[in-house]
C-alpha cells in the first residue's frame, strides 16, 4: 500500500466524520434541549428511539439508510430528481456516520444543558432578553464545553464507523473506501500488513480525538464553576 | 369592582393570583400604593412564588398585575406581558451571576433594554454600588457580599421600571448583611424607582419598607404600615417567631472609648456600644429586642445602663407570657413585659414611665 492512498484514507475518514459531526450538531442541540428542560409525556420514548442507531446492529441500520435513500426509497427517489444521488457515494457514508454518532451527541447535549441551572435564562429574560437571546448569550455558551464535548464523541464515533458504512457507502477505493472499510477489505484480499497499517492509522486517529474530548473538554464545566467559592 | 375601575393612581400596584403548584397554592390579592413595598412571612409561604407571579413565570395560571401603575396582566383584556417585556429588575435570592461573562459583560447584559437610558442607568448602578473597582473581575473572584452588589446592579443597569428584590441578604452572613443594607438603601433612597422586597427578617421589614405584606402559607395574612403590622396582635405570633425587635434609625453624634452617642431624627439621644470607631454624622441602625427595654415607675437612680428615656405608655396588649407595653418615648418602642410587672408597676395607657435600656441591648443591624 503507498502512502498516497493511506492519506487518502485517512483524509477521506477525517472528512466522512467530521461532515457527518456538523450535520448531527443541529438536531442534537435541539434535541438535547427539548429534553433536557422539559418534561412531556412520551419523553422517554423518544428517549428510547433516540439511543436506537447505538443498540441497533449497525447492519440493520444500514439496510434502514439504504432503503431510504435507494432509488425507489421515499427520500432516495426525491433526492434523484434533485439529481443527488447518496447510495455508494461518500454522501451515505456521512449519512451512516451522523447516525450511528447521533445518540451519543444528543445524549452529550441533553447532559450539558441539564447542568445548565435554568434560573439563568429566566434572569437573562426578565433582563429584557428574548428566548433566542437567553438561548444563545447564556445557556448556549454555558453548555458548549458539554456540547463539543458530545461533537468529538460523534466525531470518534464516526471515525470507526462500519457496518451500516459498509451497507450503503460500499467499499469503493478512493472514494468511499474509510479506514474501517479499508482494514476490512484488506483482510479481505490477504494484506495483513496492509490490514495492521491502517489499524494503526485508526488507533492513532481515535486516540487523539479522544485525547483532545478527555483533556481539553472535560476540564472544568463552566455552568457550576461560580459554586466553588462561599 | 374591578380593579381597574378604580382611580387610576400613578403608582398602584394590585395583583391578583392563584397558583397551584405541587401541594402548595398561592391564593393572594393585594394592593398598594408604596413605592417601597415587602412581602413578609416564612420560607414557604409563597413570597418567591408571588414573585415568580410578578415576573410573568406564571401566565398559565392567569394572574391579574397591575405593577406600579403598569398594567402587565390581566385576563379580562386578554393582556399577558412576556417575560422580557416587562421592564422589571429581578435579583434571585442566590445572585445567579451569568458565570461566562466578567462583571462588566454582566452588568451590561440588560443594558439593549434600557436603550438610550443604558448608559446612563449603567453608570448611575456603578456609583451608588461602588462597582468601578470590580468591573474586570471574573465572577468566581467575587466575594459574596460583591456578588450581591453586582446582582443588583446588573438589574439596574437595565434601565428597569421597578426593582423585585428577593432575599437580597439573606444568603449573607451577619457581617456582610451590615455592608450590603447600606447599599439596598442607598438604592432606595437615591434612585426614585418602586421595590418590591422580600424578606423574612422582620428587622429588615421595618426597616426598608413603607408597606408591608405578610404572607402565611400562601395567603396574604395582614398589610400595611410595617411597624403597625409586625406588632400587631395577629402577626405578633409569627414576626416573634423570625425574630421581631425594636429597630432604631439614628445617626452618630459623638465616639469615644469604645462607645458612641447617637441621636434619631426626633432628637432621642442614646449610648450605643461601637467597637470600631464611627464617623459623626454616619447613619447607624440599631436593633433592641422588646425583652431588653425595662420600664421604671420612677427614675432610677445611678445605674449602669447608659439610657434612661422618659416616656409615656401608649398601649399594653397582652401577648404570649405576658404583655407588649408600647410607649412613645421620643421614639416608639416596644417593651416586654410578666403580667406581674405590668400589675406592679400600674401601667395603663397614658401613665408616665422610664424606659431603662443597656447601650449593649442595641445592636447595630447596619
Amino acid at each position: 500500500m503507498n502512502e498516497g492512498a493511506l492519506a487518502g484514507m485517512l483524509a477521506l475518514t477525517s472528512r466522512v466524520a467530521a461532515v457527518a459531526t456538523l450535520l448531527a450538531l443541529p438536531p442534537a442541540v435541539a434535541l438535547g434541549y427539548v429534553l433536557a428542560r422539559h418534561r412531556f409525556r412520551g419523553r422517554a420514548l423518544v428517549q428510547a428511539l433516540v439511543a436506537l442507531p447505538m443498540v441497533l446492529p449497525p447492519v440493520a441500520v444500514g439496510l434502514g439508510l439504504l432503503w431510504l435513500f435507494g432509488r425507489r426509497g421515499p427520500l432516495g427517489a426525491l433526492l434523484e430528481a434533485l439529481g443527488i444521488e447518496v447510495i455508494f457515494t461518500w454522501y451515505a457514508a456521512v449519512l451512516a456516520a451522523a447516525l450511528v454518532g447521533f445518540p451519543l451527541f444528543a445524549r452529550a447535549c441533553e447532559q450539558a444543558f441539564a447542568a445548565v441551572d435554568a434560573r439563568y435564562e429566566r434572569v437573562a429574560r426578565s433582563l429584557g432578553a428574548s428566548p433566542i437571546r437567553a438561548f444563545t448569550r447564556i445557556t448556549l455558551p454555558l453548555a458548549g464545553r458539554g456540547i463539543l464535548y458530545g461533537a468529538l464523541l460523534a466525531f470518534a464515533r464516526g471515525l470507526g464507523e462500519f457496518g451500516a458504512t459498509a451497507i450503503v457507502a460500499g467499499i469503493i477505493p478512493g472514494r468511499t473506501e474509510t479506514l474501517a472499510l479499508g482494514i476490512w477489505s484488506r483482510i479481505q484480499m490477504g494484506d495483513d500488513a496492509g490490514a495492521r497499517a491502517l489499524c494503526a492509522a485508526s488507533f492513532a486517529l481515535a486516540l487523539g480525538a479522544m485525547l483532545v474530548a478527555e483533556l481539553w473538554l472535560r476540564r472544568e464545566p463552566p455552568a457550576t464553576a461560580h459554586a466553588a467559592r462561599p | 369592582m374591578s380593579p381597574r375601575d378604580a382611580a387610576p393612581v400613578g403608582r398602584e400596584t394590585f395583583v391578583r393570583a392563584r397558583v397551584e403548584r405541587g401541594g402548595f397554592a398561592l391564593d393572594v390579592e393585594l394592593r398598594t400604593e408604596a413605592r417601597v413595598a415587602v412581602l413578609f412571612g416564612p420560607s414557604g409561604s409563597g413570597k418567591t412564588t408571588l414573585f415568580e407571579v410578578l415576573l410573568g413565570l406564571h401566565a398559565g395560571s392567569r394572574p391579574t398585575v397591575r405593577l406600579a401603575g403598569r398594567w402587565l396582566d390581566d385576563p379580562e383584556r386578554r393582556l399577558s406581558t412576556r417575560v422580557e417585556a416587562r421592564g422589571l429588575g429581578w435579583v434571585p435570592q442566590e445572585p445567579m451571576l451569568f458565570p461566562h461573562l466578567d462583571v462588566a459583560g454582566n452588568l451590561r447584559f440588560g443594558g439593549p433594554r434600557a436603550g438610550s437610558g443604558g448608559a446612563r442607568a449603567l453608570a448611575d448602578a456603578i456609583e451608588v454600588l461602588e462597582l468601578g473597582p470590580l468591573l474586570a473581575r471574573r465572577v468566581d473572584q467575587l466575594s459574596g457580599g460583591e456578588r450581591s452588589r453586582v446582582a443588583l446592579g446588573r438589574a439596574l443597569a437595565s434601565g428597569p421600571q421597578a426593582l423585585l428584590l428577593d432575599e437580597p441578604l439573606a444568603s449573607l452572613d451577619l457581617a456582610l448583611r451590615a455592608r450590603v443594607l447600606p447599599y439596598l438603601l442607598r438604592v432606595r433612597d437615591h434612585l426614585d424607582l418602586p421595590i418590591f422586597y422580600i424578606t423574612h427578617d422582620p428587622d429588615e421589614a421595618q426597616l426598608v419598607g413603607e408597606w408591608v405584606a405578610v404572607l402565611d402559607r400562601g395567603r396574604v395574612v395582614a398589610c400595611g404600615e410595617p411597624r403597625a403590622v409586625l406588632w400587631s396582635r395577629a402577626v405578633l405570633p409569627l414576626s416573634e417567631s423570625l425574630g421581631l425587635e425594636n429597630v432604631i434609625e439614628a445617626r452618630v453624634t459623638a465616639c469615644a472609648d469604645g462607645a458612641a452617642r447617637v441621636a434619631t431624627p426626633s432628637g432621642v439621644e442614646l449610648s450605643v456600644p461601637a467597637p470600631a470607631p464611627l464617623a459623626e454624622g454616619e447613619p447607624v441602625r440599631l436593633g433592641l429586642p422588646a425583652r431588653d427595654v425595662l420600664l421604671a415607675a420612677e427614675a432610677p437612680g445611678r445605674i449602669s445602663a447608659r439610657n434612661v428615656l422618659a416616656a409615656r405608655v401608649v398601649a399594653v396588649e397582652p401577648a404570649e407570657g405576658g404583655a407588649l407595653v408600647h410607649v412613645d418615648a421620643g421614639l416608639p418602642l416596644v417593651a416586654r413585659l410578666t403580667h406581674e410587672a405590668v400589675r406592679a408597676l400600674e401601667l395603663a395607657p397614658g401613665r408616665p414611665v422610664y424606659c431603662v435600656i443597656k447601650a449593649h441591648s442595641l445592636r447595630r443591624l447596619a
